[in-house]
């Protein structure tokens, strides 16, 4: 393996991605180096180490009772670690367009299967490290203050080790999902299709949940009261490194770090083999039913949607479902509803419609912010047809609420069953949930018209980062403002029942409104001239 | 041959027809920051007329195109189309103009079928008339049997025949064509240079097409328009250009690099193969 090369390819992976969505701007520019990751490491790592320096001596707790707390945490990091880079990998690095899987330059460069893993793999654990940066700064007074700095030492490392495991894993998946892909390519129309998005579903899903820190860190915790299990579980022998290594059993802990770290190499091994064998698809031809023409959905037209509007929803919809890179979209909600399922019982009535309210809101945010981003370089193609700016936003703002709106309305009902909730709360959880899937979705159209990434690249993304975070925090604030009153309203009577209703509709209606004159300016000023 | 889908042809006319030409360029300039793309370039593109547009690399042939089409705002200069500017009733023009781009970004996601139904939604052709377009160039493209397989299977060539066929299915009167023959197989590529003669010739279409392969330009254009460096070099028929540049009798290749001053190839030749 050419440790240079890999380094050159890694360096390469990490730019494409820092500069993605600012393609006008200068290449120099620091801001499109991968150096800037490494500053925003240092950044995160000293901010959040003053934070935690200054809330532990202030805290007053004795150095016993730290060094109990980094015993318990410390030894958990590297598990997170893994956790946090194959969740956010699976999400975000695996639902890649399959057209640059078999163009991807790396396929003909001399780029051994090896060198492309490793360097992959470094530049997703790298993508990631910010994560792992703040957790470090916050831990190091506590471990310090605690008299454990060995063991810090030992957990920053196995952490780092643990970034590039769960990468490796990544780079694992990205291979087997590909194999997945091709395998239902031999059946015949919406079959193949559908059995492709369930197969990629399914393993996205299963690596979700099993990878979620919530998860992992319960199941740690059960896995801890039986003691000897883990000893036999690689995936844990870095928590089996430091627990030992805090006991004063430094040989064993030395011994689970050597393991640990052999493991790696193995997955690293398997990872390369893998992308060996599966990695370039196979052209596949996908042969659906034949089609009927001019066949307009009579639903669409009901709503009033024009002939073009109708077939841009119908067009929008089918991509939602049949593309590889929505599938985010689509897997994100279902996650959120397992967890409040699985934790339902315990949060109570009104949790519940809360939560149920953030994952409808969040999933509406998530398709609108997408919804123009999405058309990629297709895009000039909508500017040369003969429709008009409304016709676009009729058209994207119907696409998007038709599956929120139904999405919103089932996990309502879902939820008001669960509770047993009468029929008139039943009825104002729909409305409300409903009425924040709306504001949520003018919320989405009004950054996706002004932040919309079109580049196609490997790894796509559909709003530019800046959008995306201005987006996920304004809607996440604007949704609390009417949820939770809403929810008291419904919820918990008392004399502010009805003004607090009042003041939800008064917020849904004006943020709406507002939401929905800015989409039409946004709209009319991205269509004003090709963005490319 | 392929054969055009049925209507009632359009009345033929000639580049010199009395109407005035189907697409006016006057003194466009156009600037992405600093870069001045396009520096007062002006042509015309008479009804059935065939106007190739050639240019080295970066020459500005895209730019223009788009700019032709609204796609962007040009910062000075004024673009007609059917002596109407472009910005009075944009959705009207558009509807009488067929557009391929340098590289079509079609819906991969989407059937050859569901794409081209899809683009008879935007331009409004009734049932029977699209079914009747669509299926004629299914055939006369050799894509007929492959039009219920997504797009993501297609070849390139599949891809661009789509592409054309999405530009000719509602009749347009002005056809802007980047590239229009990129990645076709020679048989495609004669149907459509001979469709592309024949739509000038009876229907009085429009053609702005542009093309890196001079010996097409040569061979269908009545009119070429050479840009350099956002400006327009020089215009007009391929035998003038010759006259213009001393180079009588010699192919459109020679006269393209006499005027655009990439003539000295030996040189470069050499230099490269040591």
């Amino acid at each position: 393996m050419d440790l240079h090369r890999v380094r050159r390819l890694a360096a390469t992976l990490v730019a494409s991605q820092l500069r993605s969505g600012r393609s006008s701007s200068d290449p120099r520019s620091f801001l499109g180096q991968p150096q800037l990751i490494a500053i925003v490491d240092f950044v995160l790592f000293l901010g959040t180490l003053g934070l935690a320096d200054g809330a532990v001596r202030a805290s007053g707790i004795s150095s016993g009772q730290l060094a109990a707390l980094a015993q318990a945490f410390l030894p958990l990091l590297p598990l997170v670690a893994v956790g946090v880079v194959l969740v956010a990998g699976v999400m975000f690095e695996l639902t890649t367009t399959s057209k640059f899987a078999g163009s991807d330059a790396a396929n003909w460069l001399p780029v051994t299967p090896t060198e492309y893993v490793s360097a992959s793999a470094s530049a997703i654990a790298y993508t990631y490290s910010p994560a792992l940066a703040i957790a470090l700064g916050a831990l190091l007074p506590i471990a310090l203050f605690g008299g454990l700095a060995g063991l810090y030492a030992l957990t920053a490392l196995l952490s780092l080790v643990a970034l590039f495991e769960g990468a490796v894993l990544v780079e694992m998946v990205r291979s087997v999902t590909q194999r997945a892909s091709s395998v239902t390519a031999g059946r015949r129309g919406q079959v193949n299709l559908i059995l492709r998005a369930v197969v990629l579903i399914v393993v996205i899903l299963a690596l979700q949940l099993a990878f979620n820190p919530v998860f992992v860190l319960a199941l740690a915790q059960r896995l801890s009261a039986v003691g000897i299990v883990t000893s036999f579980v690689p995936f844990f022998w870095s928590t089996e490194a430091l627990t030992q290594w805090a006991a004063g059993s430094f040989a064993v802990g030395a011994g689970f770090a050597a393991g640990q770290l052999a493991f790696v190499g193995l997955l690293l091994y398997i990872a390369s083999d893998l992308r060996r064998s599966y990695w370039v698809p196979s052209p596949t031809e996908v042969r659906l039913e034949p089609h009927r023409y001019a066949s307009r959905s009579s639903f669409l037209a009901l709503l009033g949607l024009s002939a073009a509007e109708s077939a841009i929803v119908s067009k929008d919809l089918k991509g939602l479902v049949r593309r590889r890179e929505m599938l985010p979209t689509l897997v994100v909600p279902i996650v959120l509803v397992i967890l409040v399922l699985v934790e339902g019982k315990a949060l109570g009535g009104f949790v519940s419609v809360v939560w149920v309210g953030w994952v409808a809101g969040f999933s509406a945010l998530l398709i609108s912010g997408t919804s123009i981003g999405q058309e990629r370089k297709a895009l000039q193609s909508l500017y040369s047809y003969p429709i008009s700016v409304g016709n676009l936003v009729r058209a994207k703002t119907a696409y998007v609420l038709l599956p929120s709106l139904l999405f919103a309305v089932v996990l309502s009902l879902v939820v008001g069953f669960f509770f047993g909730l009468a029929a008139p709360e039943v009825l104002g959880v729909v409305m409300l949930v409903a009425a924040i899937s709306v504001v949520l979705t003018f919320w989405g159209l009004v950054f996706a018209s002004r932040f919309s990434d079109f580049q196609d690249r490997p790894r796509a993304q559909f709003l530019r980062p800046g959008g995306m975070l201005a987006a996920t925090a304004s809607g996440m604030v604007l949704l609390f403002l009417i949820l939770i009153p809403g929810t008291f309203a419904l919820l918990v009577p008392s004399v502010f029942s009805v003004p607090l209703g009042l003041l939800c509709a008064a917020l849904a209606v004006g943020v709406g409104g507002l939401a929905a004159y800015w989409t039409v300016s946004g709209f009319r000023q991205l269509f004003r001239q090709l963005p490319f | 041959m392929v054969t055009l889908p049925s209507g009632t042809p359009l009345p033929r006319t000639t580049a010199g027809d009395s109407r005035g030409p189907s697409l006016q360029v006057d003194g466009v300039t156009k600037r992405f920051g600093s870069v001045e793309a396009l520096s007062a370039v002006s042509f015309s593109v008479a009804a059935g007329e065939i106007v190739g547009l050639l240019g080295p690399n970066g020459a500005g042939k895209s730019t223009t195109m788009k700019t032709v089409l609204g796609l962007l705002k040009p910062d000075s200069g004024s673009i007609g189309l059917f002596g109407k500017d472009v910005g009075i009733d944009p959705i009207e023009t558009k509807r009488q103009v067929g557009y391929v781009p340098e590289s079509p970004a079609l819906y991969e996601f989407l059937t050859g079928a569901e794409y081209l139904d899809f683009v008879a939604d935007m331009y409004g052709l009734d049932a029977p008339t699209r079914l009747a377009r669509i299926q004629q160039f299914l055939t006369g493209f050799e894509l007929a049997g492959h039009e219920n397989s997504l797009i993501s299977g297609y070849s390139q060539g599949m891809k661009q025949k789509v592409a054309l066929i999405a530009a000719l299915a509602h009749r347009p009167k002005l056809l802007v064509l980047d590239e229009p023959l990129n990645g076709l197989d020679p048989r495609s590529a004669r149907i459509t240079k001979d469709l592309l003669r024949s739509l000038a010739l009876h229907d009085g279409v429009a053609i702005l097409f542009s093309t890196h392969v001079l010996e097409i330009a040569q061979a269908i254009c009545d009119r070429v328009v050479i840009l350099h460096q956002g400006r327009v070099l020089a215009s007009g028929t391929v035998a003038s250009l010759r006259d213009r540049a001393g180079l009588a009798g010699r192919d459109l290749e020679e006269v393209f690099l006499k005027l655009t001053g990439t003539g000295d190839l030996r040189d470069v030749v050499d230099a490269l193969s040591r």
